[in-house]
């Protein structure tokens, strides 16, 4: 799918911002840092996700002076047209229009315009903690399956109900009612294990050839759930009650998939040990690229794919090697800093300069 | 904000669930502006509420007087008891006219998170009742969400060694409802409790 046109409207340094006939394949963004590049992609990430990728607050969002800001565009894909409209307020909650309608849950938005968005945040996917690789997990379920979002919500609630009973359970054995919640983060947690194994598995392969492409080695991409073996419900059960003296100890759930990981495993070594900050940076890059390609053959075409600032921390050689695997990728928005990093070829050439963008080229 | 009675007023009505200040204040200016005798006939009522209603001793539902209207019925099968969270969920099933038993009310579902544990819901009455009308079936009507479901399996396993049959109101799909708009945790309990054509 693409974005047709777009229109930015008091989001961050853009006064007015409208571009139209953006074209398919790779669009460059450049302009030097603090002009609006980045915005531009949020924004363009605003129609999909209605939030942005970079912050969960609004207020910075809008343009000092204004009180609101607004996004609009149209996506065009295989399910046809789609208008999305969203306004930010400086506070309060965001709200959205599709095709003229308000929006009451955004998965709604999320079946129609499928985003990937993929920046310098997503180094920490690589190098940070393992919550942040979850997070990236249950973001690529939310893209790849937006009905099931009620799976990861469900999971986190029980999770909440489960360790405040161990929290303020002051008694002698186990509460009263832990079989009920045991049972219940079983069932909940069986099933976000088993969304989370198919979405790893649904991007890993993808993600893999995509790093040996630009590295030249391999990448495994492996997901490590908290529980694993089948019936899933039944270890879950056994697992709790294996971990029932240190939960009641330590006053917190042990078991479940607040505690997975997923692996990234490169040249035999963990990830943490990724030999250079460029190496990490296309790890971090290609496991969005895994998760558009996933999105691709769940739903017949290709995301409308964002990479905020993908070339400055490469050499040259990965820089050209990244370039040629964006093609045929659908519409793909490259930010850059400085157009000597970009290779030929993309049909359109964004320049922005302090909140204002200029179009070159075809 | 407001000086006096006014405050106190906007102050009351925001305690109550689901106003929040905003339409505390609109409540408010509504009844300071409406004829005395509608504030009057509203405080009344109020009042009348309070001291008149009181909760069944044996189903735990509001009632006049000591029991409820149900449990007075003599038609009412007490061998069948349908239990529900709170008096207007067992409202509601009454309406669809769909039980023939009676009710118990448990006064909530277990919810660590605000402080309510299986000691502050009306199981232990629940259970005296199983064991002295020699009830033979009883329906889990809890809502279906979380707490709901942990108070509907906490129940069914105090119940079970009892040697009473406990069912559970089924999940699903909403009669006239469209199959596109079901989520998924709605379409997958939906296929668990498929049956057979």
């Amino acid at each position: 799918m693409r974005v047709d046109w777009v229109e930015l409207r008091d989001f961050r340094n853009h006064r007015h911002t409208e571009l139209t006939d953006l074209p398919e394949g790779l669009v460059l963004v450049v302009g030097a840092n603090g002009e609006g590049k980045t915005t531009l992609l949020e924004a363009i990430a605003f129609l999909g996700l209605l939030a942005s990728p970079r912050t969960s607050v609004t207020e910075p969002l809008v343009r000092r002076g204004a009180q609101d800001a607004y996004v609009r565009g149209e996506v065009r894909g295989v399910q046809g047209r789609t208008l999305v409209e969203v306004h930010i307020p400086m506070r309060g909650a965001v709200r959205a229009q599709l095709d003229r309608s308000p929006v009451r849950r955004r998965r709604d938005v999320r079946r129609r315009v499928r985003v990937v968005f993929a920046g310098p945040d997503d180094l920490s996917v690589v190098l940070g903690e393992p919550a942040i690789r979850r997070a990236f997990l249950d973001e690529a379920i939310r893209t790849l399956w937006p009905l099931k979002e009620g799976v990861i919500t469900a999971y986190e609630r029980v999770l909440r109900q489960r360790n405040r009973l161990l929290k303020e359970w002051e008694g002698r054995g186990t509460p009263p009612g832990m079989e009920a919640w045991d049972a219940e983060l079983a069932s909940r947690g069986a099933t976000l294990t088993r969304l989370r194994a198919a979405a790893a598995e649904a991007l890993a392969a993808e993600a893999a050839r995509a790093f040996a492409q630009v590295a030249g080695y391999a990448l495994e991409v492996r997901y490590a759930p908290s529980v694993e073996g089948e019936p899933l419900e039944e270890r879950f059960l056994l697992r709790l009650s294996e971990r029932r003296e240190d939960e009641l100890a330590r006053r917190t759930t042990l078991v479940g998939p607040h505690r997975d990981d997923l692996r990234l495993v490169v040249r035999e070594f963990g990830a943490r040990s990724f030999a250079s900050h460029g190496e990490a940076w296309v790890a971090a890059v290609c496991l969005r690229l895994g998760l558009a390609t996933a999105v691709e053959a769940e739903v017949g075409e290709a995301p409308i794919t964002l990479l905020d600032d993908p070339f400055s921390a490469l050499d040259p050689t990965r820089r050209r090697r990244l370039a040629e695997g964006l093609s045929r990728r659908g519409q793909v928005f490259v930010s850059a800093a400085d157009r000597e990093l970009v290779p030929d070829g993309a049909p359109a050439v964004l320049a922005v300069r302090a909140g204002e963008v200029r179009r070159e080229g075809a | 904000m407001y000086e006096g009675p006014i405050q106190d007023l906007i102050d009351e009505l925001s305690r109550l669930p689901g106003i929040g200040p905003k339409s505390a204040q609109r409540l408010a200016f509504h009844l300071v502006k409406a004829p005395p005798e509608e504030a009057k006939r509203l405080a009344e009522a109020i009042l009348a509420a309070k001291e008149r209603i009181s909760f069944c001793v044996e189903c735990g539902n509001v009632a006049e007087g000591e029991r409820c209207r149900i449990c007075r019925d003599p038609g009412r099968d007490p061998t069948v008891l349908c239990v529900v969270e709170e008096p207007k969920d067992a409202a509601t099933i009454e309406k669809a006219g769909v039980i023939k038993g009676r009710y118990h009310v448990l006064g909530g579902a277990i919810s660590p998170l605000d402080g309510i544990g299986p000691e502050d819901l009306r199981v232990q009455e629940l259970l005296e009742r199983v064991e002295r009308d020699h009830v033979a079936e009883v329906i889990i009507a809890t809502n279906p969400n979380l707490e709901g479901n942990a108070t509907a399996m906490y129940v069914a396993g105090l119940l079970k060694p009892l040697g009473v049959r406990v069912t559970r109101l089924a999940s699903g799909l909403p009669v006239g409802g469209d199959l596109e708009y079901a989520d998924e945790v709605t379409l997958s309990q939906a296929l668990e409790g498929r049956r057979e054509m």
